[in-house]
């Protein structure tokens, strides 16, 4: 689906810039959009390197497994089909408290960590596995407790009461979040590739 | 104390981590660096990935077209009880953190942060994500070409809770 949506994107940007005369600002940003790629990588590289390591170190001292035994039960729904006691619960558990706690910096790390893991499950496979989707809807649904970032720029638009809207995010969250974990669950069975359920050899990837 | 909890997360977690290992017998800092160096690695096979992502998306902000779509669906969406304010956003948001982020900050100045509107903006700001950047990077990482249902479940969420964010505005106004 990525495929044909970077096709929309590219296809219909640059006929409405040639129809509206904007070439040079497409070309532009196109270009610009390069180095800001690389300046994002640059600055994920230092926080990537520092969560994978903490998260081997979590790993190694227990703390990965005590915190997926706790979250057991919504993760059994939620991702069936993981081995018990697989890195790949601590490192989902690892990723959604960043998430929740919104921790920009560490939640990506977490997030793609995550990811890896559960496509260890999967074989390695180029086709996502239904945890694999659902895990990263629920991480694109976007639960956090604190949006802080809208808060400061509520506050530097001259807001009497910036986190007012604090109740609100959060219901609009769970909405989205409940929404997401339904659309998944029954779009699994629409979807034309079934999920690749092939055996990985389960090793430690962290 | 919202500030206090983000401040003081980080630390306390790396704290509790390494300190924990410590007790255990961890080798600590031989562990981290192996750990690290997987990171690193990732990080690098995601560099593609977002170039090809943000490409895409500059692309689609440079030629006008969410300006243009703006105007077109301005009159179904009034119909349907959704602001004509709040349509750029709802257009932008899961495809430009960069761009959303900048289209918000420019339209709360203007609305007013604690008018209907602007918390309605505030709300969709708060309870959404940049889908499709997330999406392709989390599943760039894994190497996973084939996402499958993922863009139109994260579709179909993010459109829900950003109805819902205009929605639960509204009654409580």
């Amino acid at each position: 689906m990525l495929n044909a949506i970077w096709v929309i994107m590219i296809f219909s940007g640059i006929v409405t810039g040639l129809i509206t005369g904007r070439t040079k600002e497409v070309s532009e940003a196109i270009l610009s959009s390069c180095s800001q790629a690389v300046n994002l990588t640059i600055v994920m590289l230092g926080a990537m390197c520092l969560w994978t390591g903490l998260m081997k170190v979590a790993e190694k001292a227990g703390i990965v497994d005590t915190l997926a035994r706790l979250l057991r039960g919504v993760f059994r729904f939620l991702f069936p089909g993981i081995p018990k006691g697989h890195p790949a619960n601590g490192a989902i558990a690892m990723s959604l408290s960043a998430d929740l706690l919104g921790l920009g910096n560490a939640a990506t790390p977490l997030g793609i960590l995550a990811m890896k893991e559960l496509s260890n499950i999967n074989g390695n496979s180029p086709i996502a596995s239904n945890a694999m989707v659902m895990f990263g809807v629920i991480n694109a649904a976007c639960i956090q407790l604190i949006p802080a970032t809208i808060l400061i720029i509520r506050q530097q638009a001259g807001s009497a009461d910036p986190n007012s809207i604090i109740p609100c995010v959060w219901v609009a969250s769970l909405v989205s979040t409940l929404t997401g974990i339904i659309a998944a669950k029954a779009l699994e069975r629409a979807s034309k590739t079934p999920g690749c359920q092939g055996k990985g050899p389960g090793r430690h990837l962290i | 104390m919202a500030e206090l909890l983000s401040n003081a997360a980080i630390p306390a977690v790396v704290f509790l981590i390494v300190v924990t290992a410590y007790i255990k017998g961890v080798p600590v800092f031989d562990t981290f660096v192996e750990g690290a160096k997987e990171g690193a690695r990732t990080a690098f096979d995601i560099l593609p990935v977002m170039v090809g992502i943000l490409a895409g998306v500059a692309v689609l902000n440079g030629s006008g077209l969410i300006d243009i779509m703006t105007g077109l669906l301005q009159k179904p969406a009034q119909a349907a009880g959704i602001p004509g304010e709040t349509l750029p956003l709802l257009l932008i948001r899961p495809f430009s953190g960069s761009a959303s982020l900048g289209l918000f900050s420019e339209q709360i100045a203007k609305v007013g942060p604690d008018t209907f509107l602007g918390r309605a903006l505030s709300t969709i700001m708060g309870s959404s994500e940049t889908v499709l950047y997330t999406l392709a990077v989390y599943f760039g990482g894994a190497k996973v070409k084939n996402t499958r249902h993922a863009i139109a479940a994260s579709l179909i969420s993010s459109y829900t809770g950003m109805l819902a964010a205009i929605f639960i505005c509204r009654i409580i106004e």
